[in-house]
């Protein structure tokens, strides 16, 4: 009996969660078409981002494109298909690889951030601060952040896509023995724009699902320490399942 | 301005924080909510302040249902500054994020009013003390000239000399510029100091009231146990 009593509330919260969350993007959207535009605010925190986030999404790119190169030529070398390399490389980078970690990664360097900034500000009654000042939390705290994270994560993607074809170039090069003019005209070759568009279109839609998420989780945290450590824990936990799930999606739909 | 607040009720889902609680703020007056921690008093001025909804009960603003909460300020308990911005940008915040940028002036005088050296002008919230936090959180709350100013336990976290001197500058402040009070404590010394009018909440419900001046010479037990410390 206490099983299915804390089934149907665990469901109970499930699906009241889900609602709060459209009602949230659904104000979002209100506040963010009737604007107060901080502009101060808004280059602030993309230029915050960005800088921040730079040595992880390089560090992304080419451990990623170095694994692949190693990866593929094990794989394909059995088959004498060596020269496929660089354009399984490009590909997977441009259009899985390279949105989706650094979709993972963005989560849980920024995503994270926010949700702990944000729900401090709660616990702090700094949200109530606003308030009483006349600001609206969604102008100065969530369209900032929704907005310099959706415009940045298409610039992570581009570097990642290149400083992983860079990655595995290294290593096909000096460690396989690839010629570097042929692995270049290959990558070139065999990516087009259409790669790389769908792959920028992925990072557009999981920057605003890791901003929305996170700032949903620090504006609706628990109280004390713990409330922050688990705003913080469920916008990394559900900004990943999010990207995950709606890759699929994005894949169907493109390919 | 004169806020009445009649039989009023609030719930969290199903913990009755405030039961049956009338009270009446007079215009230009201080008045003092007294009460243990946890008897809801953060929650009566946050629903007074329209932050917080209600249940039951009724809210009149010199008479009237609605009000703009333009003409209110809150000093939060402990501050709630914005970490991000310096002490001249938090107290000048509106002014601040309109990018208007002749606000010195006014922030000057508002940080000597509030005995704030103007050397902390541009330091953070980080790199000042928690009096001149509240100092600074003091002069934010001033600095849109309210009718009406909310003080959230402005000497919580305090020492006894701070906390005198907070208590000096909040009567100094309120006589200057005419500004009515509602201060919520559990500090009877502060509540004596700086009050006018009290009433005491105990149990979501309205327990006792009066004039300040006559708190030590309470009849009421319940009140008498929580001045004293008692238990009842």
């Amino acid at each position: 009996m206490i099983f299915i009593e804390n089934l149907g509330k665990s469901f109970i919260s499930l699906i009241s969660g889900i609602g709060k969350l459209i009602l949230f993007i659904a104000l979002f959207f209100r506040y963010f078409f009737k604007p107060k535009f901080y502009l101060k605010i808004n280059f602030k925190y993309f230029i915050n981002i960005f800088i921040s986030s730079i040595p992880i999404i390089a560090l992304t790119g080419i451990f990623s494109g170095m694994v692949l190169a190693l990866q593929s030529y094990t794989g394909f070398s059995r088959f004498s298909a060596e020269s496929a390399i660089p354009n399984i490389v490009v590909l997977t980078l441009t259009r899985e690889l390279g949105p989706v970690l650094t979709g993972l990664m963005i989560s849980a360097r920024v995503g994270s951030s926010i949700a702990a900034e944000i729900a401090t500000m709660r616990v702090t009654e700094q949200i109530d601060a606003l308030k009483t000042l006349n600001t609206n939390y969604y102008n100065y705290l969530v369209t900032p952040r929704v907005l310099a994270l959706t415009l940045a994560m298409p610039i992570f993607v581009t570097l990642v896509d290149f400083i992983g074809v860079m990655g595995g170039y290294l290593v096909s090069v000096y460690k396989l023995g690839f010629n570097e003019n042929l692995y270049l005209v290959n990558t070139i070759n065999f990516l087009s724009l259409n790669d790389y568009l769908s792959g920028i279109f992925k990072a557009l839609v999981f920057g605003f699902i890791i901003s929305i998420v996170s700032c949903y989780s620090g504006l609706y945290s628990g109280k004390g320490a713990f409330g922050v450590g688990s705003a913080t824990t469920n916008s990394v936990v559900v900004s990943s399942i999010l990207i995950l799930f709606s890759n699929y999606i994005l894949t169907e739909i493109f390919f | 301005m004169d806020i009445e607040i009649k039989n009023l009720e609030k719930k969290f889902n199903d913990n009755e924080v405030l039961k049956d609680i009338s009270l009446k703020i007079e215009k230009n007056k201080s008045t003092i909510i007294l009460g243990q921690s946890g008897c809801g008093k953060s929650v009566l001025i946050k629903i007074i302040y329209q932050l917080l909804n209600y249940e039951k009960g009724t809210i009149l603003y010199e008479g009237k249902k609605n009000i703009d909460i333009d003409k209110f300020s809150m000093l939060f308990q402990y501050g709630a500054l914005f970490d991000s911005l310096n002490l001249s940008e938090n107290i000048a915040f509106t002014d601040y994020m309109d990018n208007k940028i002749n606000y010195s002036r006014k922030v000057k005088s508002l940080m000597a009013d509030v005995g704030l050296d103007a050397s902390n002008y541009h330091k953070y919230p980080s790199e000042v003390s928690g009096g001149m936090k509240k100092r600074a959180a003091l002069a934010r709350a001033l600095y849109k000239n309210p009718k009406v100013i909310f003080l959230d336990e402005p000497t919580t976290g305090l020492d006894p000399i701070n906390s005198d001197l907070i208590n000096d500058l909040i009567i100094k402040v309120i006589k200057k510029r005419k500004i009515t009070a509602v201060t919520i404590t559990h500090d009877i010394k502060s509540a004596i100091k700086t009050g006018d009018n009290f009433y005491f909440i105990d149990k979501g419900i309205t327990q006792e009231e009066g004039r300040c001046d006559k708190i030590l010479s309470t009849k009421n037990k319940i009140f008498k146990s929580f001045i004293t410390g008692a238990r009842y």
